[in-house]
């Protein structure tokens, strides 16, 4: 584990440090207090940290004020040295944001005993860290094929429709449905149909940019999100995506399946300033047309083709694929 | 090694706790005290510098750091005088920090020569 030892006196700092790598610690050091907190403040920075209360530039409670400014980052257990042992200076310290402190000259076993509660610390952090991150993954992502749930999916489309506004650019919405899926759940039963919507899902991730969003809409539907994506281009890529799906057939465990994907289109920057589910609902429309058309081919949704209604309908799920 | 015979605590050099603080490491106490040989000096000076000009911040701070240097070497009573000083120049008491500051080199020139003979017994 990486510690930090701020400390402006060589002696010590070296005593330190020998000591700190005799423990099997990976030492970086720093001679005053703006240097310690560069060190700390890096991506892969230091998350243990001895800091002497005084050092030029910055003193070891500054130095901790400034970390702890930054609350978006990685938990850092500051311990301060010192050779004040006053109460009120002891307060002053631990009010600064270090989580310990320790007199100087220091005794090296207590110095490492105290640097373990410091490990204990940040490792029930990254445990705390690693439970939510797991929450949050299961919160917005379809257990099945690993993707964005509707909620998430419709929620980075929102946000992602509000910058291509601003930024005057063009969102492409391609919502795709499998076709005759219900056959493949029939025929195959529910564990193939599994297989088959979990490849679905990643050959259109494969299909798109690292910045589109490709989301599970419903039971076989899916929705993609091509951020910034040209007007002109948007029908080629979608066609592209289509074929991508299709070829070569799924292989699964009852062997090769042969399925082909519907989809409807539709172009961010044709619509002007609708709502999420405005669009949805004329992307739903143009799927619809597709379906209506044989399948196995997309439909681009066209503004004013249609009567418009004040207050549109939400998109229905539309068990198209039966 | 401790030829202390002063009524007060500390002791000239404390050399079991060094001894104990490195972990009884031979090399590093060698690579202390060859930094200490290097630094100790200019920073004396630099104090010395300071106190004449009556640089209090500047005296308070070298003479902190000096506290430090010396506690971490077992130097207990040249640490206890900086540590006379540091407090000296951080509550303002100019008038008192020349005699500060002499006992200070005074406990410095007892020390040195311990360290300094102690050398040859590390490299041996």
């Amino acid at each position: 584990m990486k510690i930090l030892v701020a400390e402006d006196e060589a002696v010590s700092r070296r005593m330190l440090a020998k000591s700190l790598e005799r423990a099997g610690y990976e030492v970086i050091c720093a001679e005053n207090g703006k240097q310690a907190l560069e060190q700390l403040c890096k991506l892969e920075g230091p998350r243990l940290a001895l800091l002497d209360w005084i050092m030029p530039e910055l003193d070891g409670p500054s130095v901790c004020r400034a970390v702890r400014k930054r609350k978006e980052h990685t938990y850092v257990y500051m311990v301060l040295l010192t050779s004040k042992v006053s109460k009120q200076e002891t307060v002053l310290g631990l009010e600064s944001g270090a989580d310990d402190y320790l007199t100087k000259p220091f005794d090296a076993e207590e110095l490492r005993a105290r640097l373990r509660v410091g490990e204990r610390i940040l490792l029930l952090e990254d445990r705390l860290v690693e439970a939510r991150e797991n929450m949050r993954f299961r919160a917005t992502h379809d257990p099945l094929t690993s993707l964005l749930n509707r909620g998430a999916i419709l929620d980075l489309l929102g946000r992602e429709l509000h910058r291509s506004a601003r930024e005057r650019k063009s969102t492409a919405i391609l919502l795709g449905d499998i076709d005759h899926f219900k056959q493949v759940n029939d025929t195959w039963g529910h564990v193939i149909g599994d297989e088959v919507l979990a490849e679905v899902a990643n050959r259109l991730l494969a299909a798109v940019r690292s910045y589109d969003f490709v989301g599970r809409y419903g039971g076989e539907e899916f929705l993609v999100v091509l951020n910034s994506c040209d007007p002109d281009y948007a029908p080629s890529r979608a066609e592209q995506i289509r074929k991508l799906v299709s070829n070569p057939p799924i292989q699964t465990a009852k062997g090769p399946i042969e399925l082909t994907m519907s989809f409807g289109v539709l172009q961010s920057a044709d619509w002007g300033p609708r709502s999420v589910e405005e669009l949805l609902h004329e992307a739903d429309m143009a799927l619809y047309e597709a379906k209506a058309a044989g399948r196995d081919c997309l439909r681009m949704a066209k503004p004013g083709a249609r009567v418009e209604t004040s207050t549109p309908a939400l998109p229905q799920p539309v068990r198209r694929g039966k | 090694m401790n030829e202390n015979n002063s009524p007060l605590a500390e002791a000239v050099w404390n050399q079991a706790a060094l001894r104990e603080r490195v972990d009884h490491d031979e090399e590093l106490l060698r690579e202390l005290l060859a930094i200490f040989d290097e630094d100790f000096p200019r920073m004396t000076k630099s104090l010395e510098a300071a106190v004449a000009d009556g640089d209090l911040k500047s005296t308070g701070t070298l003479s902190h750091t000096l506290k430090g240097m010396l506690l971490n070497l077992g130097g207990e009573r040249a640490a206890a005088a900086a540590a006379k000083l540091e407090s000296l120049a951080r509550t303002g008491k100019e008038a008192a920090l020349n005699d500060a500051l002499g006992a200070f080199q005074r406990e410095a020139a007892s020390l040195l020569p311990e360290l300094k003979a102690y050398v040859p017994e590390v490299r041996g």
